[in-house]
């Protein structure tokens, strides 16, 4: 047998073994239909049996095409999971090799590197105009995972990894090139050293939401906050195979069938867990966070698929000379110069737009990536403001804007310079009086009785206005009515004696009188006992968490939340003051699905963080605790890290002062992006404050975490929060917050 | 020099150390399904963050507390008659019989070799705060100790008092004491293994390494 | 009287639950005793086991663990709690746990408001001054800011130059502190700043509130007490006279108490002592009425050498002394009282029964605290084993000790080290001292500790400072 042969050969070997894999148990008689054809027709050519082997070898090779295009049609989404895990399946270095004409890798090599499954390149895309050529650079991001190298960690990126990335994008910042995002992650290792899995992709999301070059993403495998560390983006273009998600299928059924850690759950759940997350590039280009979905052939690109490069090349090149063309000022131009790139016959070889742009055209195109992220989701939360309210809400924004723009950038501004001319007045004013009475006080002086008013002073009962030692907590939690005791979880190590639970939930406010232990309050307690009595003024009560994806079951269990809570959904935004400075409060609670964040709890944010801007108030997200994003809603879920976070960017961007403070449990995708984001993050005492819990840990790294990992105070070393509070002081510490970070005007700019 | 050999033959002739688990304080004492003859687990895992098996549950003021055996051993008597009964605090509930491990072969052979800093009176023993910070937030076998350091408070009489280190420098290698317990006269509260001693200590631990085998139950 | 619905809990040790355990059966009271671990040999131990009814004695873990003698009362059927002194004696959050648990109980105490509004010092401070009682020089509420603590401190030592004090001292403590934590003496006003700084630092630290007190430091004074009794309608408190307890050690603990508080009829004084005695009578009664005071307690008062009273604070539970205090008094003339009956009596719900008119004083008592320490070595505390204990007894003297007499005893290290106490009754002071003496000369207390040494004592002491007793 030829040589040639026997490559064809393995070629349809790798074939027929990666049809098995990825349909596990599933269409067995097409399987089997090619693995007879195969062995029969090795048998014959090993035994040189056959007239014209050539021939037969394309007849087989038609027959496995005819196999593939036909299960294409049958694709399931939990398919579509193991195609894109697949080590066959293309990865960084084939679209690097075969996109670009010529590329640098930069940040590392191969195994050495800072972390292997991130993969830096310089790039470059030569495209003709007439006889000329033209060479573009751009900053290839994205993760690599190496058809299944173990050094690559199944493109797993630990925090350092995307650290580097955001290295890379400031970079190609500065060089004002574009950057490619190429998506192939399941997901970030989830671990808290330096610089912290969970801090490093806030930072990247929030570094991406203002970085001043065109970007576009190109998804694969999306899993969730790895996916968003890369993925904000001006252009966001999926494969049609890949999988776009909050969370491995796997993961969601662990969650839905509630498994202890190590635990397995049935495929069923898994497949049924797939089916529901609505994680397929069809489904995202319907929800509209993706912009285009690039066809792959049948069961997915493989790397000898060499007609997919060129397509995705043509995608890659038409969406980035799309978001250069859509900065351009003068829409006419822009309108001819779109439709021609939008044409589906255009060669975007030979079309040639550069992508460098002027600083106002940066300005433009950060402005569009914002806005484009802050109008995803608005659908999958159920607004139930009447519609009136929502007109009145809006006229009042048109016209209060030019007063507030009035009242905060021109009469501020003057007002110092005002109380100063009437400071010297009145100390002239003084100056005059003391000498006009100067007479009459050397009378006066002369008269006795000096020695009594000084005895009655230090013996006679003085005036005490603020007797704060007797301050009763305006809130106490109810289970002060019941009768028994508890024991602190420190009491082994402190010897901590039982607390009886009427004093613990009433006067110690929760905490244990002997080692400061907190136990978890409800979030009523910090609304009623941090800020002033009746200061608190709630808004957008009636965006509600809904169920977006129709999660079979899921309608019922936010229901019961909302009865159980009162609220309707986990997070209340409101307007509250502490002594008469006053704020907008983000409150993500724990006790609503875990303080889970969806598409309302999103949406709220946003709308608050506006209104703060608006209203030039201090911003502070108070997390009673968050379990993360809720996986329910799937990408409806996760898209409001980089959303949210894009409502924080504005906000302090506009000279607002952002604080967050954790306590109980805060994991995930809210501390990876619109919570970790912040500059001034501070936590309760007691707090657990992380990017993946203990069983996640396990499951994707394999170590065992020690029992206090998560402890904010381990959190404090590692730099990501700048101090904790005890729960009994939070007020005071948030005023001296206020004043000292915030300055005289709590808004700093 | 110490005669490793003729100690781990003493030790082999008794490998076994009753334990007696006794009530912490009063309450009502309910059983957990358990017997004499069965095997029960100390705590687990690399922290051993993970409580062994529950021996029994004992309520107090409403509040249902689980008493774990703290370690691994075969259960030698069980009070069954105490359940449901209202119990004094220190009654004795359940006698395990614990075969030494490795470790605790180690430690008692360890403490005939370490340099170790008795207690001087009987009374509560606490590390100083800086110390007892240290020791917490670092790993084991860290904290170095000099002569005339001031490490301990002694507390008796409702007055603490504060004790200094004397003895070699070097580093803590074993705590023998219990936060808030009563330690009598003479009882060790460290062991302190000076840097030169290292070695010796290191060639003792192979030593009860390869040469002590636990049984597996 | 019928107490047969009642059994109390006796949450206490040693010498007090002894007397307690006492007082149950002269009251015709069953009660139920705790006992650690440590206290197995203790007097009291041995009282309950051979006074004691069904249940009626307890091992606990610790005497400090509410929660233990909450179950132990529950499960011996007990109907009342005597705290006795110090553990859980004026602590108003386990006095409100018995008063609002489930299962409630009743507190040997004043009601837990009492406790907390008494047990405060700042607010007794205030509520004093409201009544016209005199109080310290100083601020009467926490000062937290710095330019007026300097100017009160200034105003204080100004204050002490006008009535030509030598050397003008300024008292600097926390406001939340208590046992002598977070004070500080002031001598020089240049040095105040920085001290209250210090302070105030130290009290956020150690107390989560930078309050301050600024007082002024008064020295050279004898220390008396008022004891008052109530019944629980808080409406007639009576006194039981006067106590002297000025003779202490150097970590003022008090060694010697004598009652009443100063004897103007047989010793001279350099202000005039009846006035001073009968003043702080009025004073604490005035305080005890406007409170609703209903239990016993004690009112704290120092005397400055000009004969000034100062109320210094109020112990809202039975004291050490209050034997020497019953030892001199009569109730429509009879002797034999025990303060500890009438406090249980009382808090059971009983009327008080006489009024003040009916309370009479006779004679001088003195009271001794036996005490295992080294005075000449500041009191130290000494520990070891007491192998031979005895006195010559005499119709004067009642000797109180939880350390048995037949079989030698190990002092347990958990505790203060008090073995007895001595009350002698003289019907002058003459008299008493002279008993005091002849008490002290005919002790013998001997034993030694794990290295051999003798054991020491503060007899020695005692019997030195007899002859200073009352004078000022």
């Amino acid at each position: 047998m030829d040589n040639n042969i026997e490559k064809r050969l393995q070629s349809l070997r790798d074939r027929l073994a990666y049809l098995l894999d990825i349909f596990p148990g599933k269409h067995r008689s097409s399987a089997a239909l090619l693995e007879e054809k195969l062995a029969d027709f090795t048998a014959y050519a090993g035994s040189d049996a056959l007239e014209d082997s050539y021939a037969d070898l394309a007849n087989l090779e038609d027959l496995f095409a005819y196999v593939e295009r036909h299960l294409e049609n049958e694709i399931s989404p939990m398919d579509k999971v193991r195609i894109v895990r697949h080590p066959q399946r293309i990865c960084l270095r084939d679209i690097l090799e075969n996109v670009y004409d010529n590329f640098t890798e930069v940040g590392g090599q191969d195994e050495h590197s800072l972390d292997p499954s991130m993969l830096i390149a310089r790039a470059i895309v030569t495209r003709r105009r007439g006889k000329k050529a033209y060479t573009q650079s751009v900053m290839v991001i994205g993760q690599e995972k190496g058809h299944g190298a173990e050094f690559r960690n199944g493109g797993s990126v630990k925090p350092w990894g995307n650290a580097k990335a955001l290295q890379y994008m400031s970079v190609a910042e500065t060089e004002g090139i574009p950057v490619h995002c190429y998506i192939f992650t399941p997901g970030s290792y989830p671990v808290e050293d330096y610089p912290g899995a969970g801090q490093q992709i806030a930072r990247n999301i929030y570094y991406m939401a203002g970085l001043r070059v065109p970007v576009v993403a190109i998804i694969s495998e999306g899993g969730s906050g790895g996916a968003e560390a890369i993925g904000l983006a001006d252009k966001r273009l999926m494969l049609s195979h890949g999988y776009y998600s909050v969370i491995s299928p796997e993961g969601a059924a662990a969650i839905e069938g509630d498994l202890k850690t190590g635990a397995r759950a049935t495929s069923e759940l898994i497949e049924h867990c797939a089916n529901n997350l609505k994680i397929t590039a069809q489904d995202n280009l319907k929800f509209g966070y993706i912009d285009r979905i690039i066809q792959e052939p049948p069961l997915g690109a493989r790397p000898w698929h060499y007609d997919f490069y060129r397509s995705l090349r043509q995608e890659v090149l038409r969406a980035t000379d799309e978001v250069v063309i859509s900065t351009r000022n003068i829409p006419i131009f822009r309108g001819i110069a779109l439709s021609r790139h939008r044409s589906p016959d255009a060669d975007l070889d030979n079309l040639h737009i550069r992508w460098g742009i002027p600083a106002t055209a940066k300005t433009r195109l950060v402005l569009r990536r914002q806005q484009k992220f802050l109008r995803f989701s608005r659908q999958a939360a159920r607004d139930r403001r009447p519609f009136l309210t929502k007109q009145v809400v809006a006229f009042y924004d048109w016209i209060s804007k030019p007063w507030i723009s009035f009242k905060y950038d021109f009469y501020r501004k003057h007002q110092r310079q005002l109380k100063t001319i009437i400071e010297e007045i009145h100390n002239e004013w003084e100056m005059l009086k003391y000498r006009l009475l100067s007479p009459w006080r050397k009378l006066t002086k002369k008269l006795s009785g000096r020695t009594d008013s000084k005895a009655k002073e230090l013996t006679a009962l003085s005036t005490w206005a603020g007797d704060a030692r007797r301050r009763k907590w305006n809130y106490i939690s109810p289970r002060y009515k019941i009768d028994r005791t508890i024991t602190c979880p420190n009491s082994d190590s402190y010897g901590c004696l039982d607390l009886w639970g009427p004093d613990l939930f009433a006067e110690f406010a929760g905490v244990c009188s002997h080692c400061g232990y907190h136990f978890p309050m409800e979030p009523e307690w910090y609304v009623k006992n941090v800020f002033d009595a009746g200061s608190t003024f709630e808004f957008n009560s009636e965006i509600e968490a809904g169920n977006p994806l129709d999660f079979p079951g899921f309608s019922e269990r936010i229901d019961k939340d909302q009865a159980k809570t009162g609220a309707k959904s986990g997070c209340m935004t409101f307007e509250a003051r502490i002594d008469n400075i006053k704020m907008v409060v983000v409150m993500l609670m724990g006790t609503f699905r875990g303080g889970s964040v969806g598409a309302a709890e999103g949406y709220k944010f946003v709308e608050a963080a506006a209104r703060a801007q608006k209203q030039r108030m201090p911003l502070l997200s108070y997390v009673h605790g968050t379990a993360g994003i809720r996986i329910q809603e799937g990408t409806h879920g996760v898209i409001q890290m980089p959303r949210c976070t894009v409502a924080v960017r504005r906000y302090i961007e506009s000279g607002g002062l952002y604080m967050v403070l954790y306590d109980t449990n805060s994991f995930a995708g809210p501390v990876a992006s619109f919570l970790g984001c912040s500059p001034y993050q501070f936590a309760v005492r007691s707090s657990n404050i992380g990017f993946a819990g203990p069983g996640v840990i396990k499951e994707t790294t394999g170590t065992d975490i020690p029992p206090k990992y998560h402890r904010s105070y381990r959190a404090l070393s590692r730099g990501h929060i700048q101090a904790i509070w005890d729960r009994r002081q939070i007020r005071a510490n948030l005023k001296q917050a206020l004043l000292t970070i915030g300055g005289r005007n709590l808004y700093y700019r | 020099m110490i005669n490793i050999s003729q100690l781990l033959d003493e030790i082999k002739s008794s490998p076994y150390n009753e334990i007696v688990i006794s009530t912490p304080h009063t309450g009502k004492i309910t059983f957990a399904d358990i017997k004499e003859g069965d095997c029960v687990l100390g705590p687990q895992g690399i922290w051993k963050h993970q409580p062994g098996t529950q021996l029994a549950t004992l309520e107090r003021e409403r509040n249902f507390k689980p008493i774990f055996a703290p370690d691994k051993g075969e259960i030698s008597l069980v009070h069954k008659k105490l359940e449901g009964l209202f119990a004094e605090a220190g009654t004795e509930l359940v006698v395990l019989r614990h075969m030494l491990t490795r470790d605790e072969v180690q430690r008692m052979i360890l403490q005939k070799a370490l340099h170790l800093f008795r207690a001087p009176e009987r009374a509560k023993y606490y590390f100083t705060p800086e110390a007892d910070k240290k020791i917490r937030a670092s790993e084991t076998r860290t904290m170095t100790v000099r002569n005339g350091m001031e490490l301990f408070i002694m507390s008796r009489m409702k007055r603490e008092v504060p004790l200094h280190y004397s003895g070699p420098e070097g580093v803590i290698y074993e705590i023998y004491f219990k936060y808030n317990a009563n330690l009598e006269i003479g009882a060790p509260l460290i062991g302190v293994c000076s840097p030169a001693h290292l070695p010796v200590i290191q060639d003792m631990i192979a030593r009860v390494q390869t040469e002590w085998f636990e049984k597996t139950e | 009287m019928d107490n047969t619905a009642h059994k109390l809990l006796i949450a206490n040790r040693g010498e007090i639950a002894l007397r307690i355990i006492n007082a149950c059966g002269k009251l015709n009271l069953s009660f139920t005793a705790v006992y650690t671990a440590e206290d197995a040999a203790s007097g009291h131990v041995q009282l309950a086991r051979a006074k004691g009814g069904e249940k009626s004695l307890f091992r606990i873990s610790s005497y400090h663990d509410a929660n233990e003698l909450m179950a132990v009362a529950d499960e011996a059927g007990c109907t009342a709690i005597h705290p006795g002194y110090g553990f859980f004696a004026e602590d108003f959050r386990f006095a409100r746990r018995v008063a609002k648990r489930d299962r409630k109980l009743l507190f040997i105490a004043p009601s837990w408001k009492i406790i907390r509004e008494l047990g405060d010092k700042i607010n007794t401070k205030r509520l004093a001054r409201s009544l016209n009682v005199p109080t310290v020089p100083g601020s009467d509420r926490p000062i937290y800011d710095e330019m007026e603590a300097d100017r009160i401190a200034k105003t204080i030592f100004e204050f002490q130059e006008q009535q030509d004090i030598t050397h003008p001292l300024v008292l600097v403590k926390a406001s939340a502190g208590g046992g002598g934590m977070g004070i500080e003496e002031v001598y020089d006003p240049d040095q105040f700043r920085s001290v209250f700084r210090r302070i105030r630092n130290y009290a956020m630290r150690q107390f989560k509130d930078e309050g301050v007190l600024i007082e002024q430091r008064i020295t050279n004074f004898n220390h008396l007490e008022v004891q008052i009794v109530s019944d629980r309608t808080g409406g007639n408190p009576v006194h039981f006279g006067t106590r002297n307890c000025t003779i202490q050690s150097t970590g003022l603990q008090k060694r010697i108490e004598v009652a009443p508080g100063f004897a103007p009829d047989v010793l001279d004084y350099t202000f005039d002592a009846a006035k001073v005695l009968s003043d702080i009578v009025d004073y604490s009664l005035t305080m005890a009425r406007n409170v609703g005071y209903d239990n016993v307690g004690t009112w704290e008062w120092i005397v400055t050498r000009k004969g000034q009273p100062f109320l210094m604070e109020v112990n809202t539970r039975i004291q050490v002394e209050n034997g020497v205090s019953a030892r001199i008094a009569r109730i429509r003339g009879k002797g034999d009282i025990d303060l500890i009956a009438e406090q249980i009596r009382l808090g059971l719900g009983q009327n008080l029964g006489y009024t003040q008119d009916d309370i009479t004083f006779e004679g001088v008592g003195i009271e001794y605290r036996l005490i295992a320490e080294d005075p000449e070595n500041s009191f130290t505390p000494w520990v070891g084993r007491i192998e031979h204990f005895q006195w010559d007894n005499a119709p004067w003297l009642t000797l109180l000790t939880h350390v048995p007499q037949a079989e030698p005893y190990e002092i347990p290290v958990e505790f203060d080290p008090n073995l007895a106490l001595a009350i002698v009754w003289g019907k002058d002071l003459e008299q008493a001292r002279q008993r005091g003496l002849q008490f002290l000369h005919s002790l013998q207390l001997t034993g030694q500790n794990a290295s051999g040494e003798k054991l020491k004592s503060n007899a020695a002491f005692l019997a030195t400072n007899t002859e200073s007793i009352l004078r000022f």
